[in-house]
């Protein structure tokens, strides 16, 4: 990967010296160019009232450190997307507190391509997981799907768009590292299949602040942000948050009133997001339109069953069974087609909803 | 004079002819026990001399020699008590004309003379038995759990005198008339699933698991009724047979956990606490080896209350005892073999706090917290366990409710007619149940139709499946056929089946 002169002054600001974003800016800003500023860094830090010790040796040992950080990104597999690359993406300008540089490991193209960000809560809803997921699947047909790698709706949307592989994750963390740890696993997938991103250097684990800098990149990558679930404080209302200050549109999954992991969702609707029940409310918005569903073939059973778990969404099986004049294991038998045939779901504690 | 007595020592469920010789000889009065007795052996000295004094007998002050063949095999505990007095006896001619050829003398001695009960009586009579011996001399406290024993004179005693007394006929015992066995002889258990609330998802799981040997996981809110429901298995299983009942008296007398019955009437139910040790579960010990807590449930139900508090490497040797139906444990005294065929029924609370899916409460427990608990359990061990069912929380109005609910008579009804449907499939291949089935009478007895198979497919495709777990789940569906009277596995049933593996999430 070839970097050009000011890209290689951004690298090395950016992973070889001990300065803040606020001093990085100042120095940008100070400088004539980012080369001038590699070159003359002395004067320019001294100017800036930056000490000696945020950064070190003269410039040959500066341009020594930043080829051995270029060296070291080869060997990780990984490539840096400076604010003056070509594919910086351009929406991501837009956001207050750029990245001035974006470390990302797998698809680089995908940078380029229409995006849409999915988050939702860590804890979500069987019945919001289920269509968040398929949601996800339908608009990564159209544009690269933007998400975290929590538990909960973020993952909804990783299974959802990764086996198309237009998915970008952004993580709260350095890219050697995986926050949560458990998700090891589905980040090595995200690399192999998609593409992670993260603006902080390699080795900097996650802090209580990194999670919502990392959500203004969410934001600002995408066209709009749907939120699958979100209490009434919660992260995923940070992302929605950043989204309308950067004037990106809002969509939102509806709950019942009264459930807990939802306020945040119904609040924002209320607010004017879009109220989102499956795809195509998503797609319409953009002029789209969504790939026709295939219909689901069901017996009298199941389909008598379906009509009775839509009457309120979400019942105990027990209740199910009495409705449908059924045996407990009978309903529970049609259920499970059901949930195989992907119209319904168990949402815990013997419920099932439909989806 | 010499004299040669039969007792048995015991090594693991099976009994040991041993045979001892005394010879009393003239000489400076010494007392030699020689054959690798073990130090509780050796101290029966000072019991058989206090006995011998306390029952009007001599003990002979000469030069005696105690000899215990074959020496090879390491005689313990104190159940030649019995046979040392007699053979001393017989060497030192105190037992003029009495006959004790091929008579087995069982027991342990009281300093006053009495005969003192010991453990595994039972297993050592079955041994003896089959080695051809069939008199017995037994201390009169073993005398219920001998009953059984059919075809062999059985004398039990009270006394070293009563023995004396018997064996130069001046007062004879009366020999032991056997016992018919009747399954449930002794006090039922209190558990009926007639008191049970609710719970239907969790009735008909458990009727599943014992209809075709299958182990159950239960998983719910803390206080919903998992351990009453845990409870009230072995009230729905099949009734012992005589020949169950023998293998299951043996482990526990080998134990000293038989009751006072003498012998096992009702399907053992074990429940080990969360702290038990791994030698606990699965049996050791330090010369002799004891069954663990998975032999003594062996034709029973192992309840393991709160799975994933329990030490993960207990957990995980249970493994191949689930897979095999008995575990080999090896000391450096020998490797003995313990039968462990038992139902495995376990339980847990969903989350850390118990409250998640509940719908009355919230959960506290954050994604990560709920994942490290649900990992405690390994998947190879899930796997294994056939049918998880999720107990609902129970509303006020459930407890009090006075609704009839099915009774354990019912349903053990069901379960016996769905045994009888296995017992006439497996006839002469030595399976019993639906759960014991290998590859070979799956592909036999479990033909799916191209629709039952489609179902299989999706669902393993979506749920991530694992081989075994697939061959599990046709096993279950079996057993739901059976229970439906149908000779083919439906469609219904493989859905049925796929719905008991909550932990499988379908993607």
């Amino acid at each position: 990967m070839a970097y050009s002169k000011d890209e290689r002054a951004y690298l090395w600001l950016c992973a070889c010296t001990r300065t803040d974003y606020r001093e990085r800016v100042a120095l940008l800003r100070a400088a004539p160019s980012p080369a001038a500023l590699m070159e003359g860094a002395e004067d320019f830090f001294a100017a800036a009232g930056i000490g000696r010790e945020k950064y070190s040796g003269n410039f040959a040992a500066r341009e020594k450190e930043t080829d051995k950080f270029i060296a070291y990104l080869g060997e990780q597999e990984a490539f840096a997307v400076t604010l003056l690359a070509e594919d910086y993406p351009e929406s991501l300008k837009a956001v207050s507190l750029p990245p001035l540089v974006l470390y990302g490991k797998g698809r680089r193209e995908l940078l380029g391509e229409r995006k849409f960000c999915i988050v939702g809560s860590r804890i979500t809803a069987p019945w919001a997981e289920k269509l968040g997921k398929a949601v996800s699947s339908e608009i990564s047909k159209k544009f690269a799907v933007v998400t975290g790698l929590a538990e909960g709706g973020d993952l909804a949307a990783i299974e959802g768009a990764l086996p198309s592989g237009d998915l970008i994750s952004v993580l709260p963390c350095g890219l050697d590292l995986c926050y949560p740890a458990a998700h090891i696993s589905v980040k090595a997938r995200i690399q192999r299949a998609g593409l992670l991103l993260s603006e902080l250097p390699f080795g900097e684990a996650a802090k209580k602040y990194s999670f919502h800098a990392r959500n203004r990149i969410l934001a600002g990558l995408s066209e709009g942000v749907l939120v699958l679930s979100a209490a009434a404080r919660s992260g995923a209302l940070i992302t929605a948050n950043c989204a309308l200050d950067y004037g990106r549109d809002v969509f939102a999954f509806p709950y019942n009133v009264g459930v807990a992991s939802g306020e945040g969702c119904n609040d924002l609707i209320k607010k004017g997001a879009f109220l989102v029940t499956g795809a195509e409310d998503i797609l319409s918005v953009y002029g789209m339109a969504a790939s026709e569903s295939v219909p689901v073939d069901l017996n009298d059973s199941e389909q008598r069953v379906l009509e009775i778990l839509r009457e309120s969404g979400e019942m105990h099986l027990a209740e199910i069974a009495k409705r449908a004049n059924l045996l407990i294991h009978e309903a529970s038998a049609v259920l499970s087609a059901l949930e195989i045939k992907g119209v319904a779901v168990k949402s815990g504690g013997n419920k099932y909803s439909v989806s | 004079m010499i004299a040669k007595i039969i007792c048995y020592a015991l090594n693991g469920l099976e009994g040991v002819p041993v045979e001892v010789e005394t010879d009393v000889n003239k000489g400076v009065p010494s007392y030699d026990m020689v054959g690798l007795p073990d130090t509780a052996v050796k101290e029966s000295k000072e019991r058989v001399r206090s006995a011998l004094k306390n029952s009007g007998l001599l003990f002979p002050m000469n030069r005696i020699t105690i000899n215990f063949a074959p020496a090879d095999i390491k005689k313990e505990g104190a159940s030649f008590d019995l046979a040392v007095a007699i053979s001393l006896l017989k060497a030192s001619e105190q037992l003029f004309g009495a006959n004790v050829k091929d008579t087995v003398f069982l027991g342990e001695l009281a300093l006053n003379g009495d005969l003192r009960p010991i453990a595994g009586l039972l297993p050592i009579l079955i041994s003896a038995k089959g080695h051809g011996f069939t008199r017995f001399i037994i201390p009169a406290g073993n005398a219920q759990e001998a009953r059984f024993l059919g075809g062999a004179e059985i004398y039990p005693a009270a006394t070293l005198s009563e023995v004396v007394d018997h064996l130069i006929g001046t007062s004879v015992i009366e020999p032991l008339e056997t016992a018919m066995f009747v399954p449930h002889a002794g006090t039922r258990s209190s558990a009926d699933l007639r008191f049970v609330k609710g719970q239907p998802m969790a009735r008909r799981a458990l009727e599943i698991a014992v209809a075709g040997g299958h182990n159950v996981l239960m998983s719910g809110p803390p206080g919903t009724g998992k351990t009453m429901l845990a409870r009230c298995l072995p009230t729905i299983m099949p009734d012992l047979t005589f020949e169950e009942a023998l293998e299951i008296t043996k482990i526990h007398s080998v134990a000293g956990v038989l009751g006072e019955e003498g012998i096992v009437t009702e399907r053992p139910f074990r429940t080990p606490h969360h702290t038990a040790t791994t030698v606990s579960m699965c049996g050791g010990g330090n010369k002799i080896v004891h069954p663990g807590e998975i032999s003594l449930a062996h034709g029973g139900v192992l309840f393991l209350d709160e799975l994933p508090e329990y030490k993960r490497s207990t957990l995980e040797a249970l493994r191949q005892p689930l897979e095999d139906g008995k575990i080999t444990v090896s000391r450096a005294g020998g490797t003995f073999t313990f039968p462990a065929n038992f139902m495995l029924c376990a339980s847990m609370n969903p989350c850390p706090c118990g409250n998640y899916g509940s719908s009355k409460r919230t959960c506290s427990c954050t994604p990560a917290e709920i994942r490290r608990y649900r990992k405690k359990i390994s998947g190879p061990l899930l796997d294994r366990i056939d049918l998880q069912v999720e107990v609902d929380d129970i509303e006020y109005d459930d407890l009090t409710s006075d609704e009839e609910q099915e009774s354990s008579e019912v349903v053990k009804q069901r379960v016996d007619a769905a045994r009888a449907i296995q017992r006439n499939r497996f006839e002469g291949s030595g399976i019993l149940t639906n759960a014991e089935m290998g590859e070979k009478e799956i592909a036999e007895y479990c033909k799916l139709t191209r629709e039952g198979d489609e179902i299989l497919r999706s669902a393993f495709d979506r749920m991530h499946l694992s081989a075994r777990a697939r061959a599990r789940i046709v096993k279950v569906a079996r057993t739901i056929a059976d229970l439906d009277y149908s000779e083919e596995i439906q469609p219904k049933h493989v859905f049925e089946a796929v719905s008991y593996r909550i932990f499988e999430k379908i993607g």
